[in-house]
């Protein structure tokens, strides 16, 4: 709760998040982040991402369906819910949707430790030109007043891409358009034929 | 708002381009008379024809229409040199059009310049001030400057003349979705079913708002919405379905140890699951187990 945690995602994970909000680049997205605290609870690894709505978000029917059967899916992989991940409709919009500040207060009560990110657009668009490693999103934490907080990248608490090339991989997918092959939970809803597991994404 | 068929065909003819099939230009007609927002696309199909002149050629006068089409996707994708250059033409050879004067004020838009946007659509306003295009354009602009309050000043205003503009109903039900001002929200609906009451889509945002509201009443409420959309999509819409079983496992909780009466009417859960379970195992084999084990913990069995 708090203090120095680090929190690491998985390359598959932080890549579906993107994709996802780029697909959908006129509306606000969002996604739910799976994960598991270590066992000194000193970091948080987010090991897996599933892409939730793009439309109507704050809805609380297809919100508790999915949240349901995410659940019962990665809880036999040994996985919580571990935070949740939320891209605005605008541009340079940075405030932290109320949707997203409720969302995340549930999924603390059941994971302590859970991270609250948000799409840095301006990070995302500059990533081309430069090297950056770090992930095109902000981390936010609840403190010890019960409020979310933005984590800078100083100070013990930061978010990283478990594999360097992260980024790299990511480049290449926005090149090739990958983003047009991303399912989230809306579509799976209007058919069901459509997989949210993504399994067949990166394949 | 389209129907699914005429999304499926969108879709058809934009994997045909995709795979090299051609019809674009078939694309791009059928994206303008749809009204649908696919600016990525039609911006990659419509280069394609305007920059060959000899598929220019081809649409003959038709080819104004694609600048200005063009011309918007491109300030959709902040293509702004693309978006002056067809401008620029469509200028040239409609000097005096208010037409184009929108699109110019448009551009203002897409350069982030609202003031000169806004003085820009006041003056047509003057000559045409029933134009819902531009009244639309101020909605949007307040949006896009992060002004949802004047938005939704805007678009109400809008809706005291048009009225019955069913898409206009339907964004400022988003857009109070998105501010949970969810009591709103459901009046856009109210109002949307009252004027076309055999819309499912109707039905079924507002059972998802009443669900959303809470208590037991609007619970009973989405409960009946739900069932409507049932009844007109003719029992398989998979969102409606979840909606009875979680209407009546949420219902179920908050009258815990009443009377029993009270729960006389809740008859639709049971068939929900099953027809849900149908489904699944037909369309989506391997989530079946998913969908059993979320009916168990809304105390529902498939």
């Amino acid at each position: 709760m708090g203090g120095e945690s680090r929190y690491e995602i998985h390359q598959d994970a932080y890549i579906k998040l993107v994709l996802h909000a780029v697909k959908h680049r006129t509306s606000s997205v969002n996604g739910v982040l799976l994960g598991r605290s270590s066992a000194d609870g000193d970091s948080v690894e987010i090991v897996d991402s599933v892409p939730l709505f793009h439309s109507q978000i704050g809805l609380l029917p297809p919100l508790e369906i999915a949240l349901i059967m995410i659940e019962e899916y990665y809880a036999e992989k040994g996985l919580s819910i571990a935070g949740y991940f939320h891209a605005n409709e605008r541009y340079d919009d940075f405030e932290l949707a109320t949707v997203a500040k409720n969302t995340g207060d549930h999924i603390t009560r059941y994971f302590p430790q859970a991270a609250l990110l948000l799409l840095d657009n301006k990070k995302l668009e500059a990533l081309p030109k430069g090297k950056d490693r770090r992930p095109v999103m902000q981390l936010y934490i609840k403190d010890a007043s019960r409020s979310w907080k933005l984590v800078g990248s100083e100070g013990g608490n930061q978010l990283s891409i478990k594999e360097p090339s992260g980024n790299i991989v990511l480049l290449d997918y926005l090149a090739s358009e990958k983003w047009k092959d991303i399912v989230d939970f809306d579509d799976h809803l209007d058919d069901i034929s459509k997989d949210w597991l993504n399994s067949e994404l990166f394949q | 708002m389209v129907s699914k068929t005429e999304e499926d065909q969108v879709n058809r003819l934009e994997s045909q381009v995709e795979n090299g099939g051609g019809g674009e230009w078939e694309y791009l007609c059928l994206v303008r008379k749809l009204k649908l927002r696919r600016s990525y696309n039609v911006l990659k199909y419509g280069l394609s024809i305007l920059n060959d002149p000899k598929k220019r050629s081809a649409i003959g006068p038709e080819e104004w229409t694609l600048y200005e089409q063009v011309a918007a996707a491109a300030m959709d994708c902040q293509r702004l040199d693309l978006a002056k250059d067809y401008v620029k033409v469509l200028l040239e050879k409609f000097p005096e059009s208010k037409r184009v004067g929108r699109l110019e004020a448009m551009l203002l838009e897409a350069m982030g310049l609202w003031e000169e946007a806004e003085k820009a659509y006041s003056s047509l306003l003057e000559d045409n001030e029933l134009d819902p295009v531009i009244h639309k354009r101020r909605v949007a602009m307040a949006k896009a400057q992060g002004n949802i309050s004047g938005a939704i000043e805007w678009l109400n205003k809008y809706l005291e003349i048009f009225m019955v503009d069913h898409d206009a109903w339907r964004e400022l039900a988003e857009i109070y979705v998105s501010l949970q001002m969810y009591k709103q929200a459901a009046f856009c609906y109210e109002e949307l079913i009252l004027s076309q009451p055999t819309i499912p889509l109707y039905h079924l945002a507002y059972a998802d708002v009443l669900y959303t509201l809470g208590g037991l009443e609007n619970l009973h409420m989405a409960y009946k919405y739900y069932a409507s959309t049932i009844d007109l999509t003719g029992g398989k819409h998979t969102r409606a379905l979840f909606g009875i079983c979680l209407c009546t496992s949420a219902i179920d909780q908050l009258t815990r140890g009443r009377n029993k009466d009270d729960k006389e009417n809740l008859q639709l859960a049971p068939l929900s699951a099953l027809a849900l379970g149908k489904d699944y195992k037909q369309r989506a084999p391997n989530k079946v187990s998913m969908l059993a084990s979320t009916l168990r913990s809304l105390k529902l069995s498939s």
